[in-house]
């Protein structure tokens, strides 16, 4: 019992004339010396150059200004440091690698734990009904095809990646002969559909329309109505979910 | 080593021939309710037991084909496998009611087959190749 409380006492007392001498030899003192409280009381500083900067040798110059120390309401000096590790507390840390082995436990720890990875093509992770996918041309429930080539979607596309040329049917109503949306240029920001006013250009879910050559990815009216013909039900459903903040 | 209880425990629900698919295919031995099949044969599970799947792994699907693709199921149950919608699609009256008499079957990604889209114009071409016509001589 005594053997360790005599082995402890030096390192208390070592802490204690360590804390009483701490503002005999300030650390800080060059962070927190200045220049302009030190100037008035010492003599013309001629180093100083007449933009306002002080070189090195000025510094030199004021290294014993006093260090300004901090008092509470009561007067007594405020210690900073008080209650920190010690400089051995340190060093144990240091020379026992604790700090590594503590990120090894937590590596060890996760090695036990049931993974968290999904295994894609069978388990698809969340997905967001305004989620900005491949795009799709969209029919009314008659199957008309809603599009009035009002060429809004063009306009807005900031990558200019939707082509539209437009005819007069024989009953009247405008419809686009050409609607081609080049996919290598586009950027899914989902302006079309934003700016579409009859819902008829909308981005789908589908995100798994990879090709194997470029050509693929230029598509063609009739490719996006099939796109659309083959999705209708969720594109629906995920327009219905969505109905209440549109 | 609840992974470990999980995994032995899938094994001793599903059985063995079926662990021996999971194992081809997903990977990994996991149980749970059968929600359904879509036309092309593909079963969708679900397990929301916390102790037993992670969340983002508590809904899977069993590709019928060999070689499995992610575009191989279709749309409606592709909102159901990503969460986007709670019920299944055949319990969803949203989805039910979506459907269309027009609406065409669905067919997975065909990029690199013969059923690959190729791309054309669909107006007319709007420059004429010039026609060498010469007006014989009289």
């Amino acid at each position: 019992m005594s053997l360790p409380r005599g082995f402890l006492v030096p390192v208390g007392v070592f802490r204690s004339v360590a804390s009483t001498h701490a503002r005999a030899f300030p650390l800080s003192r060059r962070l927190q010396s200045s220049h302009s409280h030190a100037r008035p009381h010492s003599t013309p500083n001629y180093l100083e150059s007449a933009d306002g900067l002080i070189s090195d040798l000025s510094v030199r110059k004021h290294r014993h200004a006093p260090t300004p120390h901090k008092f509470d309401a009561q007067g007594n000096e405020v210690d900073a440091y008080k209650g920190g590790p010690s400089a051995i507390d340190k060093a144990v840390h240091l020379f026992f690698f604790t700090e590594i082995i503590r990120g090894m436990w937590i590596v060890l720890e996760q090695f036990f734990r049931p993974p968290y990875t999904i295994m894609y093509p069978f388990e698809k992770g969340p997905l967001s009904p305004r989620f900005r996918g491949e795009h799709a041309l969209r029919r009314y429930p008659s199957g008309e095809e809603r599009c009035i080539a009002c060429k809004l979607c063009e306009a807005i596309c900031p990558a200019q990646a939707i082509t539209i040329e437009s005819e007069t049917r024989i009953d009247g109503s405008r419809k686009t002969t050409k609607y081609d949306i080049d996919m290598t240029k586009c950027i899914y920001c989902g302006f079309c559909q934003e700016a579409c006013p009859v819902d008829a250009i909308v981005e789908t879910q589908n995100q798994e329309f990879s090709t194997e050559t470029r050509e693929e990815l230029l598509y063609n009216k009739e490719k996006l109505l099939a796109n659309g013909d083959r999705a209708e039900a969720e594109i629906a459903a995920n327009l219905y979910s969505d109905h209440v903040y549109r | 080593m609840v992974s470990v209880h999980r995994y032995i425990r899938s094994i001793y629900r599903v059985g063995f021939r079926a662990w021996w698919r999971q194992l081809n295919y997903i990977g990994d031995a996991k149980s749970g309710r059968l929600v359904g099949a879509d036309q092309f044969g593909n079963r969708y599970y679900e397990n929301y037991n916390a102790e037993e799947e992670v969340p983002g792994r508590q809904r899977w699907v069993d590709l019928a084909q060999h070689h499995y693709h992610a575009s191989q199921v279709p749309p409606e149950w592709h909102s159901w496998i990503s969460h986007i919608r709670k019920d299944p699609p055949n319990e969803d009256a949203v989805m039910v009611a979506s459907r269309r008499p027009w609406q065409q079957p669905w067919t997975e990604n065909l990029t690199g087959t013969q059923g690959a889209y190729k791309p054309y114009n669909t107006v007319a071409p709007k420059i004429d190749a010039w026609e060498p016509k010469s007006a014989p001589r009289a």
